[in-house]
């Protein structure tokens, strides 16, 4: 088969890649398997050179469903650069690229100049009026000429110290000024102490000192992220130990291009992984092959007493590798098996074999059968209530590797290979699980899941869905949420794509806005049941106008639904809403990729059609004939303040 | 990618990896006139040549080249 760069170039020369963008996933996963490790960021800046020759709009009428980012990237020095290898990496996440490229050395006015580039005056956030207006996500690059701009020569590692505190307390003062500007996220990173600054000093002692200042200085920008909800800093420390140089000499020079060109490759997989997490796309699930994946050995040839994950060489690599995958399990990275094998060695041998660090409880779903692997990815997907784009599947065999990208697309595919010390890196080359903020919801979701297999027993134990519904005991409280209950607002509506009535998520700055504003109506709702408590499993959002409320979103977690929260919620809302008086409800639904199952849940709670926009549809509720709330659930509503005097 | 010896497939490997469309008079223009250049190019170019001959190319000659013409003698004469 053509080389998959070369399908990019016959596309972009025949004009249609913006009509096979949704083309693009698959081609740049095949590209990245393929390629010479060497060449690999090389061909992946090629393939996003072409890329971002085609026209954005182009692509959204072709598929207006791609989820688009205006990206705006400043920085100390010529930055350019990022556009190829970041257009590249947003589209292997089936993302948009719209760059906007600030002015060489001028981030502080980009960033903070209300009239500037990034924060056009214009129209706010089509999904609802809830963003100001500004990029989705401000990229500010700093290298090690942002401090040594300001240190004279010569210097002593005392200058440096001067110099970083001046332009970190800039730093702080621009994250400050840019939150009042943009709910967008902001993204500054750390900075590597180069050795062409550290050995101009020759003596020991001040070059240690030098190395402590400048650590302090890049401690501190990373613990600016701690104060502010919508700053990311990426360390670039990580980057350079994997990658390096960070930087080349000559183009630093002549073109003021300070950051090399892999670091640059590197830095935009990273901001991939974090466009992805902002637009709802983190993956949720890790699916394990067992044989020479977690094992050495075959288990069905070699026997539980043949398989090892300790004691020799190559068994202890694969231990390694399992504390790695338990590692981000701890962080609700799900975790499931799809073996080739018979299920009661593979549950045996997960009991009782000493060597191994996952057991079964670890797992919320094993496939231990000799069915194609693609069938079982999508058979976990869908029994976990995920879609396959929620999966990543690791396996060292090629041929599995190959049968699950061809099977099932939208699954990213982990390419192992016969030497288990390199599965972890290939495990954490991509940040597939990549979020913001880390919750509590997040620590506890293997637990939840597996409440949710006992709720399946239940269900399937009982006579109808009306008697599994009474034996389930569910409650349901409804009230403003507290502050630290705001990360996991925002994340549950970026992670929300079934109930999702509108597309809109809220970026992490958010809510904390939303609830100091006293026109808009902000609620989360918890739900338990006799198994244990769900958490926060849905939100809220309504903005009062005149004498009514018009819901702006409500999202659900999809762990609960069918269960009847979201009817008693609205039942509940509508009541309180006729209590305080006001006379209508209004609402909409907008059609996105994922949501059509909520398409008629205002109309099947009594809301009528108002007008239509587009596919857009307005709905309101008049409050006379009001829906019952469901009778097996028991609910709280509870809103801390009245509706604004003027509605 | 091959070494681009003649001018003629210098100026094909540079429409491919740059996704200009150069014809064979565009090389004494001015890369300012060049449609669709931007000053990142030669940054490109330079990054890709070097990427894939693994030969170090003079950067700052390369970056004052006014014509693709000129590039293509600057790698010439590296050769």
């Amino acid at each position: 088969m053509t080389p998959p760069l070369d399908r990019l170039r016959a596309l972009r020369a025949g004009g249609g890649l913006a009509a096979a963008y949704h083309e693009v996933p698959g081609l740049l996963a095949e590209l990245l398997d393929d390629a010479d490790p060497a060449r690999r960021t090389a061909d992946l800046c090629r393939a996003g050179r072409l890329l971002a020759g085609a026209d954005p709009e182009a692509v959204l009428r072709h598929h207006p469903d791609t989820p688009a980012l205006t990206v705006a990237i400043t920085g100390q020095s010529t930055v350019g650069e990022l556009v190829d290898p970041l257009t590249a990496e947003l589209a292997r996440h089936g993302l948009l690229l719209r760059p906007l490229l600030g002015d060489f050395g001028g981030y502080l006015r980009d960033l903070t100049d209300p009239a500037g580039l990034f924060h056009p005056a214009g129209p706010v956030h089509p999904a609802g009026p809830v963003h100001p207006a500004g990029p989705d996500l401000a990229l500010c690059l700093l290298d090690a000429e942002t401090v040594f701009a300001e240190v004279p020569t010569p210097w002593q590692p005392e200058d440096v110290a001067a110099a970083a505190d001046r332009v970190l307390g800039r730093l702080a003062g621009l994250v400050a000024e840019y939150r009042q500007l943009s709910a967008g996220t902001l993204v500054l990173n750390t900075v590597p102490l180069l050795r062409t600054h550290s050995h101009q000093l020759v003596d020991h002692r001040s070059r240690a000192r030098l190395g402590a200042v400048w650590r302090e200085f890049n401690a501190g920008l990373l613990r600016l992220a701690e104060d502010h909800p919508s700053l990311v800093v990426i360390d670039l420390d990580p980057l350079v130990a994997d990658g390096g140089p960070a930087y080349d000499p000559r183009l630093a020079g002549y073109a003021k291009a300070r950051l090399s060109t892999p670091l640059l490759a590197a830095y935009a997989r990273e901001i991939g992984h974090l466009a992805r997490a902002l637009r709802g796309k983190t993956r949720k699930c890790l699916v394990l092959d067992l044989d020479h994946t977690l094992w050495d050995g075959v288990l069905a040839e070699d026997g539980p007493e043949g398989v090892a994950a300790a004691g020799t060489l190559r068994g202890e690599a694969f231990g390694g590798f399992q504390r790695h995958v338990r590692q981000l399990a701890s962080q609700g990275v799900l975790l499931a098996v799809s073996s080739k094998n018979d299920e009661a060695q593979v549950l045996e041998t997960l009991r009782d074999h000493p060597d191994l660090v996952l057991r079964e409880p670890d797992f919320v779903r094993i496939n231990a059968n000799w069915s194609d692997k693609a069938g079982n990815l999508l058979d976990i997907a869908d029994r976990l209530g995920l879609a396959p784009d929620a999966l990543v599947f690791a396996d060292d065999s090629p041929a599995e590797q190959a049968q699950v990208r061809h099977g099932a697309p939208g699954v990213a595919v982990l390419p192992l290979d016969d030497e288990p010390a390199l599965h972890p890196v290939r495990l954490l080359a991509d940040g597939w699980f990549d979020v913001p903020r880390l919750t509590d919801e997040d620590r506890d979701r293997t637990a939840q899941y597996r409440m949710e297999g006992q709720r399946s027993r239940l269900r399937e134990g009982s006579g109808s869905l009306a008697e599994f519904l009474a034996q389930l005991g569910v409650t349901v409280e409804v009230g403003p949420p507290s502050p630290h209950e705001y990360p996991r607002l925002a994340q549950l509506t970026q992670r929300t794509n079934q109930f999702n009535l509108t597309g809109m998520r809220l970026q992490p700055a958010e809510p904390a806005l939303l609830a100091d504003d006293p026109e808009r109506l902000l609620l989360a709702v918890r739900s338990a049941d006799r198994f244990g408590p769900n958490g926060l499993v849905g939100v809220v959002l309504g903005r009062y106008t005149e004498d009514r409320l018009l819901l702006e979103n409500v999202w659900l977690s999809c762990r609960v639904l069918t269960r009847g929260v979201e009817q008693a919620c609205l039942a509940a809302l509508l009541a309180h809403a006729a209590a305080e008086g006001l006379g209508a409800v209004d609402a909409y639904y907008r059609p996105t990729v994922r949501n059509h199952r909520v398409r008629d849940f205002y109309p099947a709670l009594g809301f009528t059609e108002l007008a239509r926009e587009g596919d857009q549809v307005y709905y309101r509720h008049d409050l006379t004939e009001r829906p019952d709330a469901p009778g097996h659930i028991r609910l709280d509503l509870r809103v801390d303040r009245p509706r604004p005097s003027h509605a | 990618m091959r070494e681009p010896d003649s001018l003629e497939a210098f100026l094909r490997m540079v429409g491919e990896e740059l996704d200009l469309t150069v014809g064979d008079g565009d090389a004494d223009r001015d890369l300012a006139d060049l449609p669709g250049w931007d000053s990142m190019n030669l940054l490109r170019l330079v990054t890709l040549l070097e990427a894939d001959s693994g030969r170090r190319l003079p950067v700052r000659a390369v970056l004052e080249a006014r014509s693709l013409a000129e590039i293509h003698s600057v790698l010439e004469r590296q050769a």
